[in-house]
């Protein structure tokens, strides 16, 4: 139960900030994308450089994982095809929608009636993969490659990073 | 991100909860793990905020509310939203992330792979944008 809460209470915290930082808004996000505006790159960039040393402080610190019985693993991809061709239709529906899986999730939340239309094209999109039996490429973690649960197949093989 | 690494193991990223759930749904369980309850947060965190700002925080829906007007408008743009959904949800899953997964957790740990996929999709949306902005 404590990992489902505190999921949840990330979950919600992560929310709230897509919210108050208007992410939400498709106006925002198209005015950025139209470089109207340099608030979404100023934001993203901000919240990448926290990630990346609050990263850096949990890899110095801690070995395994609080709520995990799992070793803190840092991996890195090498792009393939699929990254390529994911996000060039992904940034397609982006660029249409103004609206990322993030925002829509908060869109949902906040009962806007539009959001139902991309929320169930987003579901199919998801369900049309999952059901071609492609392989699943978001693991729920950064477990070495042929590791996999049954109701989670393996992640494609990651590139250890090493200790920097 | 940071903290879904220090409780997970787990990298930060809503596609993926999407995709528990879906997947799970699917199996008729409703046994989520760390990802879907994460995503459930993200909806709450959506309810919360309107809660306490007292209202949503925005009427209509961008350039397509502006654009497409009417009972026929409307059908235009849940058309609109429901196929730009189908290929936010394929296109992210075959990427392995979204603007989350991809873009904040991917980029964080300088992943080669997710640093092209975000180029690629801040890219790809940024021309879509401009050739809205030209046809409407």
């Amino acid at each position: 139960m404590r990992p489902r809460l505190a999921a949840a209470a990330v979950g919600i915290i992560f929310g709230v900030t897509l919210c108050w930082s208007g992410m939400s808004n498709p106006d925002v996000i198209r005015q950025a994308l139209l470089f109207e505006r340099a608030y979404l790159f100023l934001f993203f960039a901000s919240a990448v450089a926290v990630a990346t040393l609050g990263t850096a402080t949990i890899r110095r610190l801690r070995r395994r994982a609080v709520l995990a019985d799992a070793p803190l693993v840092f991996s890195r991809e090498r792009p393939t095809r699929r990254h390529i061709i994911g996000s060039l239709i992904f940034g397609v529906g982006w660029g249409v929608a103004d609206a990322c899986p993030g925002p829509i999730a908060t869109q949902v939340g906040q009962a806007m009636p539009w959001a139902a239309c991309t929320l169930a094209g987003l579901a199919l999109g998801i369900a049309l993969f999952l059901r071609a039996g492609r392989t699943e490429t978001e693991p729920p973690s950064d477990v070495p490659a042929g590791v996999g649960t049954a109701s989670h197949p393996p992640a494609p093989a990651p590139v250890p990073s090493g200790v920097r | 991100m940071v903290v879904c690494r220090l409780l997970f193991n787990g990298r930060l990223g809503v596609t993926g909860g999407f995709s528990e759930l879906i997947g799970q749904i699917g199996r008729r369980s409703l046994e989520f793990d760390w990802r879907g309850w994460f995503l459930i947060g993200v909806v709450l965190g959506g309810t919360l905020f309107m809660a306490l700002a007292g209202g949503r925080l925005f009427d209509g829906y961008g350039w397509l509310t502006e654009t497409f007007h009417g009972a026929g408008g409307g059908i235009a743009i849940a058309a609109i939203l429901f196929g730009a959904g189908v290929l936010i949800g394929y296109g992210a899953k075959l990427a392995g992330g979204c603007t989350s997964g991809n873009g904040l957790s991917g980029v964080s740990l300088l992943s080669p792979a997710s640093l092209v996929a975000t180029a690629t999709f801040f890219g790809t949306a940024i021309v879509v944008s401009f050739l809205i902005k030209a046809l409407i």
